[in-house]
């Protein structure tokens, strides 16, 4: 009965460690409402996933198929985290507000998060991913083109 | 009742260590430079940007593309065409305010004009447009600007670390009859 108990102390601490590092990030939330005539072309799509997850994603993707995306970002990797830092000290504020008479778009810094909401009369949709969450995918990135670039097997063989 | 004793005097000591801190210094006031792009038609609509000074401070010598690297803007030497700035610039600041340029041509009238450490850049077109360009900027962030002129570049993070000193100001205001568009650095980090 004391073993059972243990094993069952031995779980609980365990999920509830685990629940903490994955939520540790924070979430990324994800919600479209598309506005259809119909009740059929309506579609809503929510999802809310913990951050924790994205970089994991990205390092599951083989380095080959990142290669491109990994390419386009590496130039801009010292700006983008530059960026994140300065953003991450900055109070919450809206960084980009655009509206005219069909379309409404703002980028705003809300807590740890960066919040992108367009309405328009095809879809609603709001997004919030946090800066953590963007740093550690970038570096995913980064790290997918360092060992899928030939140079820097070229350099690990000299390294050895 | 010793034990007590002992507490009470840990937390006196503690009271009179917190007590002779000095407080913490207030953090400096973050700046924001402001964009806003308003009154246009319903087709091109209302643009606002509000980016902290630090952000951009941060971010610009990492940009290395085209002639932007490490924060500077590299001109052509012919650009300058061998005017000193520096030297220029040093002298506008050392002089009293007054009116430094004034051109009266086809319904357009420009002006530059020294006025309290800032350079006043003031264009009004009669035309049909009737477009009114205002450009304030404080000295100190020209000559940042041009501190390194000798070398054909421009120091743009030189530039924006002085705006960041210079307080509140409006850079530059547009109007016309469509449309305004205004630049602006304050401590508010949404458009007042």
């Amino acid at each position: 009965m004391i073993l059972l108990g243990k094993i069952a102390l031995g779980l609980t601490a365990v999920t509830f460690t685990g629940a903490g590092l994955l939520c540790s990030e924070g979430f990324v939330n994800v919600n479209v409402n598309e506005h259809g005539r119909t009740d059929k072309q309506r579609e809503h799509i929510h999802v809310i996933a913990p951050a924790l997850l994205v970089p994991i994603a990205v390092r599951l993707v083989p380095d080959d198929k990142l290669a491109n995306a990994a390419d386009k970002i590496q130039p801009w990797l010292p700006t983008i985290r530059a960026a994140i830092e300065g953003l991450g000290d900055s109070p919450d504020m809206t960084i980009v507000e655009v509206s005219n008479a069909r379309e409404y778009v703002q980028v705003a810094k809300d807590g740890g998060s960066i919040v992108v909401d367009v309405a328009n009369p095809r879809e609603t949709v709001h997004a919030s991913v946090p800066l953590r969450a963007i740093d550690s995918t970038v570096s995913a990135l980064a790290a997918a083109e360092t060992n899928s670039s030939p140079g820097a097997s070229a350099q690990a063989q000299l390294d050895n | 009742m010793k034990i007590r004793t002992i507490w009470g005097i840990t937390a006196l000591i503690g009271a009179l260590f917190l007590a002779a801190r000095p407080a913490p210094a207030a953090p400096p006031e973050d700046r924001f430079i402001h964009v806003q792009v308003s009154g246009g038609n319903s087709k091109d609509g209302d643009v606002n940007v509000n980016l902290p000074l630090s952000v951009a401070e941060k971010v610009l010598p990492t940009i290395d593309r085209g002639p932007l690297h490490n924060g500077r803007v590299t001109v052509d030497s012919n650009q300058f065409q061998g005017i000193d700035i520096p030297t220029i610039v040093e002298a506008i600041r050392t002089s009293p305010d007054s009116q430094l340029v004034s051109v009266k041509q086809k319904g357009e009238n420009i002006a530059v004009t020294k006025s309290k450490g800032n350079i006043i850049v003031h264009v009004t077109d009669s035309s049909s447009k009737g477009q009114t360009v205002d450009v304030t900027v404080p000295i100190s962030v020209v000559n940042a600007l041009f501190s390194d002129a000798q070398k054909n570049e421009l120091d743009v993070a030189a530039a924006l670390k002085a705006l960041d000193d210079a307080g509140d100001t409006f850079l530059v205001t547009v109007q016309n009859a469509k449309q305004q568009v205004r630049v602006w650095v304050d401590t508010h980090n949404q458009p007042q």
